[in-house]
């Protein structure tokens, strides 16, 4: 009876068949090996290029205007896509910037200052009640020239040019006149007003 | 008879010839980039969590001119042309007719709408540019109006003055064309 239950023994086989079975057994089992990990470079890459889009996008858009205590915005209830063609110019509390030159045309002087007759006569061209801003319709004549060659290039009036005014919300009327009108002497035909979008009637 | 295998060698040849488990990392042929993905998923939350979303409008208009008319386009003589002065006491309002009286009912003396308490009644001045325009059927077309100011007032209450005479208050268009007048 125990003589049945055991398994019959066998003598080891040759070195040569032992290698062939092995070689068998591993053809057999060759399969590719099963990846249970997460391969996850396709989703790096279009998280980082939407990183790049983000940064870029940010750069030209809305967020891009400065927002500090030299320059608040206006709110305003108009919800219109924004202008994005045009000379900028930036009238903080302090200064008077115009494209992308960070050096300031004119500093102005305070807020009593400017709602009584405007920036300096120093300034202007003809005395304090003149309107006309001598540095900044410099400043003006040198980034209508550059628009005028763009708009050439794309095909638009080049007679006249657009402006983006980006004004701080103390802004003495006085002020934005002579700013307004500086421009309409220098062949700025059209102006945006810029103001943030969103705001409730008071 | 075939020659047969030892269990030992059956056995050795089963533990051989499974196949190997691919390991994750620099064995499997795969770069770690788990922590610059860590990074860059960082960046992202911080400059979504500090960027301020502003969305921005421009209100459009044409340059000023001496004498507080603007520029505006050839209005019929039976226009309105209206004209909006913001004062430091309200608004004052002037058409075709003369000057608009207080409480916006008749030309006459005086502010049209004057400030309630210390602040600009914006939705009274919405109020009477609607009853201005409705006065008469000639007006309905008319968008333009001319907005001056004392040279203190601020930009904030010009743009408010602009928005009240936009649109009424069921959003009907009432004077969306705006332009600057200078002050005499």
């Amino acid at each position: 009876m125990t003589q049945k239950m055991q398994a019959p023994k066998h003598h080891a086989a040759s070195i040569v068949k032992y290698k062939m079975e092995l070689r068998r057994a591993i053809r057999l089992n060759d399969k590719p090996p099963e990846v249970n990990f997460l391969n996850i470079t396709a989703m790096l890459d279009m998280m980082t290029i939407i990183l790049v889009f983000l940064l870029k996008g940010m750069a030209t858009s809305s967020a891009a205007i400065p927002q500090s205590k030299d320059m608040t915005l206006p709110t305003s209830i108009i919800t219109s896509e924004p202008a994005q063609e045009g000379t900028t110019i930036v009238i903080s509390k302090t200064q008077i910037l115009v494209s992308d030159d960070p050096h300031p045309v004119v500093l102005l002087p305070s807020r009593d200052s400017l709602a009584q007759s405007g920036i300096d006569a120093k300034y202007k061209r003809n005395g304090p009640n003149d309107l006309y801003i001598v540095p900044l319709a410099n400043a003006l004549q040198a980034a209508r020239q550059t628009d005028k060659q763009i708009r050439q290039a794309k095909g638009l009036d080049p007679n006249s040019s657009e402006a983006i005014v980006i004004a701080d919300t103390t802004t003495p009327y006085r002020l934005l006149i002579e700013v307004l009108f500086t421009l309409g002497q220098s062949e700025y035909g059209k102006y945006h007003l810029m103001v943030l979008s969103g705001g409730s009637k008071k | 008879m075939a020659e047969q295998l030892s269990a030992a060698q059956r056995s050795k040849v089963r533990r051989l010839s499974q196949p190997k488990e691919a390991v994750e990392g620099e064995d499997a042929g795969e770069l770690n980039i788990i922590p610059f993905l860590d990074i860059i998923t960082n960046v992202m939350m911080f400059v979504l969590a500090t960027v301020a979303v502003t969305f921005t409008a421009t209100i459009d208009s044409t340059p000023p001119s001496l004498g507080g008319k603007g520029v505006r386009a050839a209005a019929q003589s039976n226009a309105l042309n209206l004209a909006v002065f913001v004062v430091n006491e309200g608004f004052s309002l002037k058409a075709s007719g003369g000057n608009i009286a207080t409480g916006c009912t008749a030309p006459g003396p005086g502010l049209a709408v004057p400030k309630a308490g210390n602040d600009y009644d914006y939705a009274s001045l919405t109020e009477c540019a609607k009853k201005l325009k409705d006065a008469s059927a000639d007006f309905k077309d008319e968008t333009q109006v001319t907005i001056t100011a004392n040279p203190g007032i601020d930009y904030q209450t010009l743009i408010r003055a602009i928005d009240a005479l936009r649109r009424s208050k069921e959003g009907e268009d009432l004077f969306p064309d705006v332009h600057f007048g200078v002050p005499r």
